[in-house]
């Protein structure tokens, strides 16, 4: 019933399509049945026929199409002399819409004004738009066709005939007038632009990389008609798909001070590491409720965002914070910069403030998979509880053969009460590229729409593009790089899930109190609306409206028997 | 409490031109009773205890006490052990934790808030607070002595968001 109203007030240029909605309102409050029986025997659309209007079912389609180029045009000359049709033409048996608004139609096409010689000119290009877009709306060329893509980016008519618009038309009318034709474009050309990357994946899978260089031109052009997230994830997507072509791999040479720099960034933009440190906390301190000494094994020490604020709940405990030890792995730095101990001397600083006995060590490694558990100093649990924290570390293992298993089985001997792990919640790492492609695809457009919304005061462009060019490198590697160097190998819950279990380790539910706290802390961000904490399983996962983005889990060592 | 203030000097005022009938009177001057005053503007809301503060020197200085702010953080909620007001005090102050982390998360929190959660509020505002001081430390040698700039951006995102 809605859908068919705004049809009928869609005509708003002239008094009369307002009036005629009126008329159709004041008929069913009074003579409703008495249209209804004027019906064709079940041919006319019976919702239409209720308000007072004839319209055939088969006709609805083309009916609601010709309303919209009514409206367009309309809208478009507003000032310039199609008042008449509000006053001068005369209009013949209304109720019959699809033969009145061809008669609207044709009479806006061939005018008959005093002052027509200035004015003709438009009617025409209405014309020509509405069988443009009409040929946009029915050309079903295949993704393949590598003619008929050219084809459509190469004719870009709606743009032109908008520019003829603007030196026609005062500068007042300019802003309704080109918004209908761009709508209609730019919808067009977000589906096109899916259909061209799927396309270019495809292509590069088959190895047919002349295709490829072509589509992924296109892909420029058709990204650059969309605007927000949809063209940023577009562009970084293209960029990785012409690295893969070209073979142009990016090297992880970039220093780690800047990789850390961007994820400060996304730190403070966004509510995902946030999470992911507060829900690990929580299930740490939960292990750590009775101890007086307590050990963390962090495999990414970063700036070490994540313990202020469990050393501030240490401190806060009935019966006073505990002896904290923190051991921080981090990779080595090029220019021989000890990174990890100016971030051990921050938090000493810190926890002497707030009294806490703290320590600290540091270790430097190019994998996680070099690390022996008799260098960290483990000491047996009766004198120190153990709790092991990766945050997006894990999924770096799966490049190497059997370095995840290296990884776990260190850690089984080392003991821990807790491990927390926090992942992303995706397939990155299917050996098939499209497959992997399309989820990452998806996954990261997800993402860059929550950036977009969670818009930080004052509107810092800055931290916006660092933490979008913090994910940018993330589908870079996903998409261009191969073997070895392809590092950020994401994998689902489920998948993590039961290689945890055959590597002997039981899953810790994470407890009400995490759920709360995450809760908490997603209504503090804007677009708080569309985050998600969900519970599955005893894990926690982050995402955005419908999408599961990253998930915490803990585990502790099966017992064996 | 200006009133007050006027009322008493009104009244002094009224005593010089009255005469001896209102020499036995006391006169009352809330400024001359610093413990009343506090315990007044310990009830206040935190815009209240804001304008409180420039009304006059002796006012500034008082609303600068920090159990006036403990209380505002602490409204609704059983009142804090020694060690919380220790670890607060370290990391800058009540005044500071409920102007930069429990006021914020309160407004942002508000259309979803029941009773039970004021609690955790002031737990998760304690730890953001924790945060913020940890990044505002910037790089520390070894001696704990400053090194680097720091980057006090932490709490951006408690701020009210433009909407587009």
């Amino acid at each position: 019933m809605k859908r068919d109203h705004q049809d009928i007030c869609g005509a708003d240029g002239g008094g009369y399509g307002n009036s005629s909605g009126s008329k159709g309102e004041s008929s069913i409050t009074s003579k409703g049945k008495l249209w209804e029986e004027d019906q064709d025997a079940g041919d006319m659309d019976e919702l239409m026929a209720v308000l007072g209007y004839k319209v055939r079912s088969s006709d609805m389609a083309d009916v609601a199409q010709k309303m919209e180029q009514l409206d367009m045009a309309m809208g478009t000359a507003q000032e310039d002399g199609i008042s008449h049709l509000a006053y001068d033409t005369v209009h013949y048996n209304p109720s019959d819409l699809s033969s009145w608004v061809q008669s609207m139609l044709t009479e806006l096409n061939n005018p008959v004004l005093p002052n027509s010689d200035s004015n003709s000119s438009k009617p025409q290009q209405h014309q020509q738009i509405v069988s443009s877009n009409q040929s946009q709306v029915y050309n079903d060329d295949s993704e393949y066709d590598l003619r008929a893509i050219p084809g459509i980016a190469a004719y870009p008519q709606p743009k032109r005939i908008k520019t003829s618009m603007e030196t026609d038309s005062s500068s007042s009318t300019t802003e309704p007038s080109t918004q209908p034709v761009v709508l209609v474009d730019s919808q067009e050309a977000g589906v096109r632009l899916v259909h061209t990357l799927m396309a270019c994946a495809e292509a590069v899978q088959q190895e047919n990389l002349k295709l490829a260089d072509a589509l992924v031109k296109h892909i420029g052009l058709l990204a650059a008609s969309q605007a927000g997230a949809m063209r940023k994830v577009a562009t970084y997507f293209a960029e990785a798909l012409a690295r893969r072509i070209y073979g142009v791999y990016p090297q992880d040479s970039l220093h780690p001070s800047y990789t850390d720099m961007l994820q400060m960034h996304f730190y403070e933009t966004c509510p995902y590491l946030k999470f992911a440190h507060f829900t690990s906390n929580q299930a740490i301190l939960e292990a750590f409720a009775t101890s007086n000494r307590v050990h963390v094994i962090d495999f990414g020490l970063k700036q070490g965002m994540q313990w202020p604020a469990l050393m501030q709940e240490l401190a806060l405990r009935p019966g006073g914070p505990p002896v904290f030890r923190l051991t921080g792995i981090g990779p080595h730095q090029p220019d021989n910069t000890d990174a990890l101990q100016q971030v051990g001397c921050k938090l000493a600083y810190l926890a002497e403030t707030i009294g806490v006995k703290f320590e600290f060590r540091g270790f430097m490694v190019n994998s996680l998979a070099d690390l022996e558990p008799k260098m960290l100093d483990i000491r047996p649990p009766e004198v120190e509880t153990l709790a092991v924290n990766s945050i997006f570390e894990l999924h770096r293992l799966l490049a190497r053969a059997g370095g995840i298993e290296k990884v776990l089985s260190s850690i089984k001997t080392m003991k821990p009460k807790i491990l927390t792990i926090v992942e992303e919640e995706a397939n990155h790492n299917s050996p098939v590229f499209v497959d992997r492609f399309t989820e990452a695809l998806h996954y990261y457009s997800s993402l860059f729409d929550s950036l977009e919304v969670s818009g930080v005061v004052p509107p810092s462009s800055q931290d916006l593009v660092m933490s979008e060019s913090y994910l940018g490198r993330q589908i870079c590697n996903v998409v261009a790089c191969e073997g070895v160097e392809r590092v950020e190998r994401h994998e689902t819950l489920a998948q993590w899930r039961s290689r945890m279990k055959t590597s002997g380790f039981s899953p810790a539910h994470l407890g009400s109190n995490a759920y709360k706290q995450a809760s908490m802390l997603l209504a503090l961000f804007a677009g708080g609306d569309g985050y998600r904490v969900e519970e599955n399983d005893g894990c926690l996962t982050l995402g955005w409206h419908t999408r599961p983005l990253i998930a915490t889990s803990a585990w502790q060592v099966a017992a064996t028997e | 409490m200006a009133q007050n203030h006027h009322r008493g000097c009104h009244r002094r005022n009224h005593q010089e031109t009255v005469g001896e009938t209102e020499e036995k009177r006391s006169k009352f001057f809330i400024n001359d009773h610093a413990d009343i005053l506090i315990e007044i503007l310990k009830r206040l809301d935190g815009r209240s205890l804001c304008v409180a503060a420039s009304v006059c020197r002796l006012w500034c200085a008082i609303a600068r006490n920090n159990s006036l702010w403990e209380n505002l953080c602490f409204r609704n909620v059983s009142p804090p052990t020694s060690s919380v007001r220790s670890v607060v005090l370290a990391l800058g102050g009540y005044k500071r934790l409920y102007v930069g982390c429990v006021r914020p998360v309160r407004s942002l929190l508000g259309r979803v808030r029941r009773a039970s959660m004021a609690r955790d509020e002031v737990q998760l505002s304690l730890s953001l607070f924790c945060v913020d001081y940890y990044e505002r430390l910037g790089g520390r040698n070894s001696n704990g002595r400053l090194v680097g700039e720091s980057s006090p951006s932490s709490l951006m995102f408690l701020c009210k968001p433009v909407n587009v």
